[in-house]
């Protein structure tokens, strides 16, 4: 897999492009579908020229398959989202209609930014399913069944939705959970105002477009009014008609706030937390199971009988047992518990292991997470600065056409 | 609430109607406005003369009914001191200072009206009055009666219309204000109504009521002779150029009615944006509780559109108060206008029905008779007078649409200039830890 490493740092990945297909599905019938070109360029050493050296096309359900591989083989690290299946928090220009050329370009985008994050994380980089994807158009996804990771991913889902109480939690996972519950709620709320806002934008720049028509209408009647009426109402034309780039720059920011919204999705119901979650559930029971045993071992060897058993039962209704049996009840308790403490033992340690390792990505995923979103405020900022200035040169053009009235 | 001493009035003297110069006098002449020596309390301006693309900010405390929304008061005055009619000036009227009254059977709100004058139709050289809108109505309906042939100004609406609006709210009684300060000064720019006789003791009367209860009024000449005419006579044709005029008027006020929907619904949608903007700001700040880096930049940000809010709420509410009544004024206007074009009609009509008529008589002597000579006298008259009305109209339509849509494009402009103020001082905020990193 070294050789993995060493090319994917110097590799460029591209979601180049988008096209319409149609086929037929699992149940034979005709469906249409997006399909997308990754192509993957590498930058020779020597002169940083690109030489292309894979493309192939995919479509939506391949990278959810991809991502699920990723979720079931590598549950320590925080996954990467996909951009939204279907078009959510859309305000009333956009259509939530997932063939709309805007929605498909904008989930192109999300598509390769979904691969470049994998690609540059340094533990899924490494991943040769990973690498498949980008290299190899057929029999990928029998190579991926053939790893079994449906099935786990099956088992995976059971555990994952069944409830169950752990005693100890880590305190920090606790809280990771309650953070990333809280960042979905508040990331929800304000792409819902958000898209309101813009639409409510959208409203009050297209209404001045009804001046451009009636200042003209108006300065057919008027003399020396006319020419400054006219070319102000010009302006407007031009207000009004700058809102459309003006937004769509706008559903950039709102698609970097979605990625961080699914980021928190990842972190807490699914992956890290929770098989934290179940992996300390395990390690209790297998303790619980454990204690049992050794009092268990500790009454038969004294004799008395504390806890309830059944043969504590039958041994009462049926009489004693030898000592032969008791002795050989005791070394058959005495292997168990060996082999429980060995067990638990390890499953100590895997946990251990498992929490630094998470842990470690964890911090990993907060500083990228805070880098990225500060990066997103401030275009943000500066999106809306540009949409400040272009208003004072419109109104000032139109004031100074005012003035020549 | 200083101002500067009165201005020294002009010792021209009062001048008769014919030495009037005519209201057409050079193609610059700006809106000439009274009530200059008295600038109102709130504002303090630094006079710069000839720049009529300034609008000047308040430089002074503002107190009370002060607002930006003063500025088209402000630009009146500043033209004024430009005005190069400013030596024949010699009457200036200002309306300030409303009050509220609270009696047993009604209340009611009354303003100061201030004049001073060196003409010899006034007595003193200053006077101040209290008169409330319904005295405003009086002397609009006498000026009517008793100048036909002329355009009188339009009154503020009587009755609020739309929505529920409060009759004693600072905001309404503002606008109603610079309404009829607006009103008195068309009428004392103007150089026969100004002259008026109702005018004057409107000005002037301690008791208006007396005087109004006297119903006995001094008409001009004309003004007794056209309210004789009687409706009985059908125009064939209206010249040419009344009624170019007449659909003129009709067009514009079409136009204008256009533009008042258009301003009304841009509001309400600026006010509905406003509502989800008050939404938006404060999740930032509940995001900024859950983060530790990001705290900061978030707060900001939200701080940032709160900014901006207030800013949209400034100017909604500066439209709301400064651009619609004048628009809906100048729709009054055109209507009083056709009405007077209507009127003209009426004269024209009975003058060429009666000279018809001497026509018909096959006299001998064509001589046309005294009282067919009085209606052809009336109608020139009327004639003149409207053609002259009507110019000076154009013109100040001229001067009044600049200013309103200048000011309209500066309130846009203060608008954004405060939003990116908000914007570009959260940069350095969003960018500090980044490179302190």
């Amino acid at each position: 897999m070294t050789e993995n490493n060493f090319w994917l740092k110097k590799i460029e990945i591209s979601v180049s492009e988008a096209e319409k297909r149609t086929g037929r599905n699992a149940m034979n019938m005709q469906e249409t579908y997006t399909a997308y070109l990754i192509e993957t360029r590498s930058v020779e050493h020597t002169d940083g020229q690109s030489v292309l050296t894979d493309s192939l096309w995919r479509r939506y359900s391949e990278f959810e398959v991809l991502r699920n591989y990723l979720l079931v083989y590598y549950p320590h690290v925080v996954v990467p989202p996909l951009p939204e299946k279907r078009a959510e928090f859309v305000w009333h220009k956009l259509s939530a209609d997932n063939m709309d050329p805007d929605f498909v370009e904008r989930r192109r985008i999300g598509l390769e930014n979904f691969l470049l994050r994998v690609a540059s994380h340094p533990i899924l980089c490494r991943d040769k399913i990973f690498y498949l994807f980008l290299t190899q158009e057929g029999n990928w996804k029998e190579t991926v069944n053939e790893t079994g990771f449906q099935l786990k991913a099956d088992s995976r889902l059971k555990a994952l939705n069944a409830t169950f109480r752990v005693k100890n939690p880590d305190k920090r996972f606790t809280e990771l959970k309650h953070y990333s519950d809280e960042l979905q709620s508040v990331i929800s709320h304000l792409l819902r105002v958000r898209a309101r806002v813009a639409d409510r934008l959208y409203g009050v720049y297209k209404v001045h477009g009804n001046y451009g028509r009636v200042f003209s209408e108006w300065s057919a009647i008027e003399k020396e009014m006319g020419d400054g009426l006219q070319s102000a109402g010009h302006h407007m034309d031009v207000y009004a008609s700058s809102i459309d780039d003006i937004l769509e720059d706008e559903e950039h920011y709102a698609d970097q706030l979605k990625e961080y919204l699914f980021y928190a999705e990842a972190l807490s119901p699914r992956a890290v937390c929770r098989k934290h979650e179940l992996m300390q559930y395990d390690l209790e029971m297998a303790a619980q199971d454990l204690a049992s045993k050794k009092q268990q071992c500790e009454e038969l060897a004294t004799g008395t009988v504390r806890t309830f058993s059944l043969k504590g039962m039958t041994t009462k209704l049926f009489g004693q047992e030898t000592p032969e049996q008791r002795e050989a009840r005791i070394k058959v308790l005495e292997e168990q518990i060996n082999e429980g403490e060995q067990q638990l033992k390890s499953k100590n340690l895997e946990g251990r292991e498992f929490v630094k390792k998470a842990w470690a990505d964890i911090e990993r995923f907060k500083e990228q997470k805070n880098r990225d979103l500060k990066e997103a405020l401030i275009s943000y900022a500066v999106m809306h600065i540009s949409m400040c200035k272009k208003g004072i040169q419109v109104w000032t053009n139109a004031k100074e056409c005012f003035s020549k009235m | 609430m200083s101002g500067g001493p009165p201005k020294a009035l002009p010792s021209t003297g009062p001048h008769s109607l014919r030495d009037m110069p005519h209201p057409l006098a050079g193609s610059s002449s700006e809106e000439a406005v009274g009530g200059d020596s008295t600038p109102s309390p709130d504002l303090l301006m630094t006079r710069s003369f000839g720049d009529k693309d300034l609008i000047l900010p308040n430089g002074g405390t503002p107190a009370g009914t002060s607002s930006p929304a003063s500025s088209s008061s402000l630009l009146n005055r500043l033209q004024l001191d430009d005005d190069i009619d400013g030596e024949t000036r010699d009457l200036f009227v200002t309306v300030d200072d409303p009050k509220k009254h609270v009696c047993t059977m009604e209340t009611y709100i009354t303003y100061r009206i201030t004049t001073k004058s060196s003409r010899v139709e006034f007595d003193l050289p200053e006077y101040s009055v209290r008169r409330r809108y319904q005295d405003f109505d009086w002397l609009r309906n006498k000026l009517e009666e008793s100048q036909p042939t002329h355009l009188i100004p339009p009154l503020p609406e009587k009755f609020v219309v739309k929505g529920v609006v409060d009759r004693f709210s600072e905001e309404f009684v503002e606008t109603r204000r610079k309404a009829l300060d607006k009103f008195l000064k068309r009428i004392t720019d103007h150089p026969v109504l100004s002259f008026n006789e109702h005018f004057n003791v409107f000005l002037t009367a301690k008791d208006l009521n007396a005087y109004k209860k006297q119903g006995m009024a001094l008409l001009t000449r004309v003004g007794e002779s056209v309210k004789h005419v009687t409706g009985g006579y059908k125009l064939r044709s209206r010249p040419l150029e009344f009624a170019a005029i007449g659909e003129y008027l009709d067009t514009f006020a079409l136009k204008l009615g256009t533009i008042d929907r258009i301003a009304q619904r841009i509001i309400k949608e600026e006010i509905e944006y406003l509502v989800e903007l008050r939404e938006y700001g404060p999740v930032y700040s509940t995001w900024s509780t859950l983060e530790s880096e990001l705290a900061e930049p978030l707060e900001g940000v939200s701080a940032c559109i709160g900014n901006c809010s207030t800013a949209l709420e400034e100017l909604t509410d500066d439209m709301t108060e400064d651009f619609l009544p004048v628009l809906r004024e100048y729709i009054l206007y055109s209507d009083s206008m056709k009405s007077v074009l209507k009127k003209r009609d009426q004269v024209q009509a009975e003058y060429e029905a009666k000279l018809e008529a001497v026509a018909l008589r096959k006299e001998d002597h064509p001589k046309v008779p005294a009282d067919v000579e009085k209606c052809q006298d009336r109608m020139e008259c009327f004639n003149a007078d409207l053609k002259a009305d009507m110019e000076r109209w154009q013109n100040n339509k001229r001067q009044d649409f600049r200013q309103l849509l200048m000011g309209m494009a500066d309130k846009n402009i203060q608008y954004y200039e405060k939003c990116l103020t908000a914007w570009e001082s959260i940069i350095p905020l969003l960018q500090e830890k980044q490179e302190a990193k």
